[in-house]
């Protein structure tokens, strides 16, 4: 199948708040997220967040001066769209990171293809895109997370060579927000 | 005590506390980063990281202060709730634990966070690490590995090149 690969930009805004839906979808959340153009904002029933958390600006957080993450596209001819006209049909959101041990690394917070094109090698385009940009800014390591129950991901990400350091070295991901973060502040 | 809001200096004391606090997480061998390479990471034209050091000030005023605790932190992103504030080193010299110093620097840190937008501070930690783990979720830190299910993986730098090479079609 024929697809590209290629840099986003502030136009593909529609089709990644889209497919960051698709996503939320998939990870069994979509009830909690709300996702357009501008960003994606939690409802409050989500226990992680208060009410008035602020929005993902999308637009503004990806492509003004200084940006907070970078998007890669995959996208397939005209003749390939599917039933409702996308062309747009994978993407990978990534931030550069640093590691206090060994320095510059690459975060890929999302990446996503949509089902109907999975098991044709966008994926792993996606990825290697990723790769290489982190190797070309001299980074040392690729870093994303997967949830424990995502078999297929993480079976995929394994064959390529990864390895979960959440089993071999006991890393959690720990967050403090809303409240916490606000009563934090005040200490 | 006072806090230093400015970051490094080249002195010898930040890969030192690196090497102590890799010990305290038992993997010193894995340290590779260079001071060359910390300056220029986090000094040049593009910084891949912020730091806030604590300073105290030594018995006689013509003393240098001596550097007794370190942040390392960048920006993240996640789409659903934007920007992130990281934490990626928190530590203070053991003889300067129990001083409150921990908790200075995460105020500090968070009142940043929340300055510059951010909805959340994120932090790894080993899970053998009681002390921190407590230290943390006494806070109000949720475990999103624990609760959600998040596991973290990484490719190193020569699955990095493996995959960064054009595939055989």
């Amino acid at each position: 199948m024929d697809f590209s690969i290629r840099a986003a930009n502030v136009d593909d805004c529609k089709d990644i708040a889209r497919m960051i839906m698709e996503l939320a979808e998939y990870e069994k959340v979509s009830d909690h997220v709300k996702v357009t153009q501008k960003g994606a904002s939690c409802s409050s029933s989500d226990s992680r967040l208060s009410p008035g958390t602020s929005d993902a600006d999308l637009e503004q957080d990806g492509f003004s001066k200084n940006p907070f993450f970078h998007g890669i596209i995959a996208e397939v001819p005209e003749q390939h769209k599917t039933k409702e006209g996308h062309t747009k049909i994978g993407y990978a959101l990534y931030f550069y990171a640093y590691s206090s041990w060994s320095g510059r690394a690459i975060y890929m917070e999302d990446l996503y293809v949509m089902p109907e094109f999975r098991g044709k090698g966008v994926g792993k385009a996606l990825m290697s895109k990723v790769a290489q940009l982190g190797l070309a800014a001299g980074c040392h390591q690729l870093n994303f997370a997967v949830l424990d129950w995502n078999k297929p991901s993480m079976d995929f990400y394994l064959s390529q060579g990864c390895f979960d350091i959440t089993d071999t070295m006991g890393y959690h991901c720990l967050r403090c927000e809303g409240e916490a973060l606000k009563h934090l502040a005040q200490l | 005590m006072t806090s230093g809001g400015h970051c490094w200096t080249t002195n010898d004391i930040i890969p030192l506390l690196f090497q102590e606090l890799a010990k305290y997480e038992e993997m010193e061998h894995q340290v590779t980063l260079t001071e060359k390479e910390l300056l220029e990471d986090g000094f040049g034209d593009t910084p891949f990281y912020h730091c806030i050091i604590t300073e105290i000030q030594g018995q006689n005023s013509s003393e240098d202060p001596k550097v007794v605790g370190f942040a390392m932190y960048y920006f993240t992103y996640d789409p659903w709730v934007g920007k992130q504030l990281y934490l990626e080193e928190f530590y203070v010299m053991d003889e300067y634990r129990g001083l409150g110093i921990g908790s200075g620097i995460l105020r500090h840190l968070s009142n940043l966070a929340m300055k510059t937008r951010c909805t959340g501070m994120m932090f790894v930690v080993a899970e053998n690490n009681e002390p921190s783990v407590q230290f943390y979720k006494r806070r109000g830190a949720e475990d999103l590995s624990q609760e959600e299910g998040w596991r973290l993986f990484r490719f190193d730098k020569d699955s990095l090149v493996k995959m960064a090479a054009p595939s055989e079609e």
